[in-house]
């Protein structure tokens, strides 16, 4: 009992008639880096947030420490040493560094704050765990993400953490600050803390925990040692399904030319793109940023205007200036900024499905609600979007149904061309393979598609063709079943390696 | 192909060391807006100077203090408010009951007074006034869940009528020793007026900047899930500053009726000032946000444009227009400078 720092076990939590947590148990050595991980909905944010208090478990218990705890808030959880280093840091961002460190512990004589005291013991603290310096005087706003995340960090080790939960903490990190905080939790290891590190990169896990729990629909469905259980078997636990599954590949042949762009170029941004894309292919383009990839989608999405060249929908010239005239010419248009520009996040399913369509349901000025409602219904059904029903509002919808939303707004406007940018960018692995089903879908019945993204893996996987963009032109074309990422990859970084099937 | 590849986020930019950069050009932004503040408030001061004949003489500036004594209590109170129920013009903290709560214990002072209350009792039925108009903003706002900005509204209009209800509408005049000697009194070249002015200034930059309580306040403010986090009790911190503004309006009132001798009606009118200068005070600090000090300089700006004004004799109306541009201007200078700022 006495080495374990952390244990959940049988929580139980529903909401309404989804059970979030049916039986989880969590379980972590003293002085271990534990994994947990799970596809989104598998219940890692809802232990979370039993664990700071914010949720009651319905039945189960609670150990920290070894010692029973029946009720958790978080001034409760925090006398117990447990922390947790939330995705989005917890700090006012019009305070000073010191002022965010100290917030609730602040030093002082009597109720006067002792701001000298304060901003020396913060640059200290701060020094002794990642030995750096922050901005002298800097306000938490107007730090980068991953120097806010550093003042977070440091906020929980004043508090000599026994159990700290990092949730998604490389989500907005650059590599290189990533590896820097990979450094500082295998140390706190070594000091004794015990870790709870929660991931989406089976890879950061492999690298740093030695046990992961694998959580699939509200259980733990297995407690391994990463470092001798293959990826591949993790990955399975976590979806219930091989790995070759997750690519339903599809052959199509493909058909006419459905969008041309020929000599297209934009100062500053492209030059001499010529790509043709065919009724029934799916044509992926990639390439480093700066590439000049992005703003050539950004072109034929209407967005921005080509200098030079011409763009021809079906074999007709067509100038796209504006979205609206694209979305008349029956581009569907998925953005990377699902939030954003996706789908409209308060107004419901129904509503954001037939919000291209409605000129083809409305009868004398009128919406036909009838014909709507059967619409839209055949659509939750054709994309298996899970919604609680059409009038659920989709900010309550997972990043993986919003984005079948967005898709269920171009079907629903009989689009026959899809341009996609970075189209499972924040999806959880299960909704990934239904939208690369539903693409090879579309393509089967003869819709052409183009997808932008950096995902190597999701390219080579699900496209016909793949052509690389450097330094705004297109430099390759691989077909997709010869080339591997590394070749891609390649290709991107301007090496002349990989299959020698340059464009023409 | 290898499950390994599927965790790898693709093409991972390594970005350039630009923090420091944006962390700079963040606070340069910020910076700009206050020089630029205080040089606009300079260059007003520096034109009344020269083209308003006796603007700059001591007595006027004095004069300029004491005028703007019972503005200044209530932006404080106001800017304590938007502290702690931060800054969002919708959802945050404001209190539109300030101006009719002024009138509201001014009325309760002098009817108090001429029904024969000692000066004490009636200072002390006053200050209940102002509380229990506080209380009520919080008890709607805190425990009731409503958006401050209708509360406060609602609350407004309960108290200009009860302040109907006391006075018919009508001027009252009132007759007391604390009145007279807050009115004649004076210290060190300063009336009673300036004193109290000096005196809650002082108090409150030091609460609000300097203690504990005051950082937390802000936190609660500024962002509540962390004030939360930290095991702060945030309903109680948005409660106080409701009943902090309600008890800094009812000071504010007894000054206000030695000022006037009695009551008069249309004290509400002093709130677009109110508004006016607590939201100003935020482009005085670093942080976007109100502050005490903020507020002073802003009251004490707005009181040299209406004296400069009367010494040019341009009409006071005009005041009421001037204002309304400059709440304009800052709510947009602010908004602007959060959305490109930050990040």
């Amino acid at each position: 009992m006495a080495t374990e720092a952390l244990a959940l076990r049988d929580l139980v939590k529903t909401f309404g008639a989804t059970r979030a947590l049916d039986g989880a148990n969590l379980v972590v050595e003293r002085g271990t880096i534990h994994g947990l991980i799970g596809q989104n909905g598998a219940g890692k944010s809802t232990i979370i947030k039993i664990l700071n208090g914010l949720y009651r478990a319905d039945a189960g218990t609670i150990a920290i420490g070894g010692q029973i705890s029946p009720s958790i808030s978080p001034r409760v959880i925090e006398r117990l040493g447990v922390h947790i280093i939330h995705q989005e840091a917890l700090l006012p961002p019009s305070f000073t560094v010191a002022e965010a460190l100290f917030l609730g512990a602040e030093p002082s004589h009597g109720p006067i704050l002792a701001g000298r005291r304060m901003r020396r013991r913060a640059e200290e603290a701060i020094g002794a765990y990642f030995d750096l310096t922050l901005p002298r005087g800097a306000l938490i706003g107007e730090l980068s993400a991953a120097q806010r995340q550093i003042v977070q960090i440091t906020r929980a080790l004043l508090n000599k953490p026994r159990v700290l939960v990092f949730d998604e903490p490389t989500a907005s990190l650059v590599r290189r600050e990533a590896n820097r905080l990979f450094g500082l939790i295998r140390r706190l290891r070594d000091e004794g803390t015990s870790i709870v590190y929660i991931s989406h990169y089976l890879e950061e896990v492999r690298d740093l925990c030695e046990r992961v729990t694998v959580l699939r629909n509200g259980r733990d469905v297995a407690t391994v040692d990463p470092r001798v259980t293959p990826m591949a078997d993790i990955v399975s636990l976590m979806i219930n399904r091989g790995i070759d599954e997750m690519f339903p590949k599809q052959v199509v042949r493909p058909g006419k030319p459905a969008l041309a762009l020929r000599g297209l170029g934009r100062a500053g941004a492209y030059a001499d793109i010529d790509l043709t894309l065919h009724e029934g292919e799916i044509l992926g383009l990639t390439g480093l940023v700066g590439s000049g990839a992005k703003e050539v989608l950004q072109t034929v999405f209407g967005l921005t205007r080509a200098d030079r060249g011409e763009i021809e929908i079906h074999g007709q010239s067509a100038a796209v200036p504006s979205p609206a005239r694209a979305i008349a010419r029956r581009l569907g248009l998925v953005p990377e900024d699902r939030r954003g520009q996706g789908v409209a996040l308060d107004i419901s399913v129904r509503e954001n499905a037939t919000l291209a369509s409605l000129k083809d349901l409305t009868r004398f000025g009128l919406i036909d609600t009838r014909r709507e409602r059967r619409q839209v219904d055949g659509l939750i059904a054709r994309l298996g979007i899970k919604t609680p029903g059409p009038e659920a509002r989709v900010r309550d919808l997972s990043g993986g149904n919003q984005q079948k939303v967005v898709l269920a707004k171009w079907l629903s406007a009989q689009s026959d061309i899809y341009i996609l940018d970075e189209p499972t960018v924040a999806i959880d692995v299960a909704a990934k393979v239904e939208i690369y089903r539903l693409l090879g879908d579309l393509a089967k019945r003869g819709a052409a598609i183009l997808i932008l993204s950096s995902d190597l893996l999701e390219l080579q996987g699900i496209c016909d063709r793949i052509l690389v963009m450097y330094r705004g032109r297109i430099v390759r074309q691989l077909g997709a079943h010869e080339t591997t990422p590394e070749a891609i990859l390649a290709a991107a970084a301007g090496a002349g390696l990989g299959p020698e099937r340059v464009a023409a | 192909m290898t499950a390994d590849a599927l965790a790898s986020p693709g093409f991972a930019e390594p970005k350039a060391d630009t923090e420091d950069r944006a962390t700079r050009r963040a606070r340069r932004r910020s910076q700009i807006v206050r020089l630029g503040s205080i040089g606009a408030l300079i260059a007003v001061f520096a034109y009344f100077a020269i083209a308003a004949p006796g603007f700059a003489a001591l007595g006027n500036l004095t004069n300029v203090v004491e005028q703007s004594t019972v503005l200044a209590l209530l932006a404080f109170g106001m800017s304590i408010v938007i502290l702690g129920g931060g800054a969002d013009v919708i959802r945050g903290g404001i209190d539109l009951s300030l101006g009719a709560n002024l009138g509201l214990c001014a009325a309760a002072y002098t009817v108090a007074s001429n029904a024969g209350c000692s000066d004490i009792a009636a200072a002390a039925i006053t200050l209940a006034v102002g509380t229990a108009v506080g209380s009520l903003n919080a008890l709607a706002v805190v425990g009731l869940g409503v958006l401050p900005l209708l509360a406060t509204l609602a609350v407004m209009n309960i108290c200009a009528g009860a302040e109907l209800v006391l006075t018919q509408n009508t001027v009252l005049t009132a007759n007391s020793p604390l009145l007279s000697w807050i009115a004649g009194a004076s210290w060190l070249a300063l009336s009673v007026t300036d004193w109290v002015l000096v005196v809650t200034s002082v108090l409150l930059v030091l609460a609000v900047h300097g203690t504990r309580w005051g950082l937390r306040l802000q936190a609660v403010g500024a962002h509540t899930q962390a004030a939360r986090a930290a095991g702060l009790g945030v309903r109680g911190y948005l409660a106080g500053t409701y009943v902090g503004a309600g008890l800094l309006t009812a000071i504010a009132a007894i000054v206000q009726a030695a000022r006037l001798s009695g009551s008069s009606p249309g004290s509400g009118d002093i709130l677009l000032s109110v508004v006016l200068t607590s939201l100003m005070s935020v482009v005085f600090s670093r942080r976007l946000l109100p502050s005490i000090g903020g507020t002073l300089l802003s009251v004490l700006f707005i009181g040299c444009l209406i004296n400069g004004f009367q010494l040019l004799n341009v009409s006071s109306y005009w005041v009421n227009g001037v204002q309304g541009v400059l709440i304009l201007f800052v709510v947009a200078v602010r908004s602007l400078s959060t959305r490109t700022g930050g990040g």
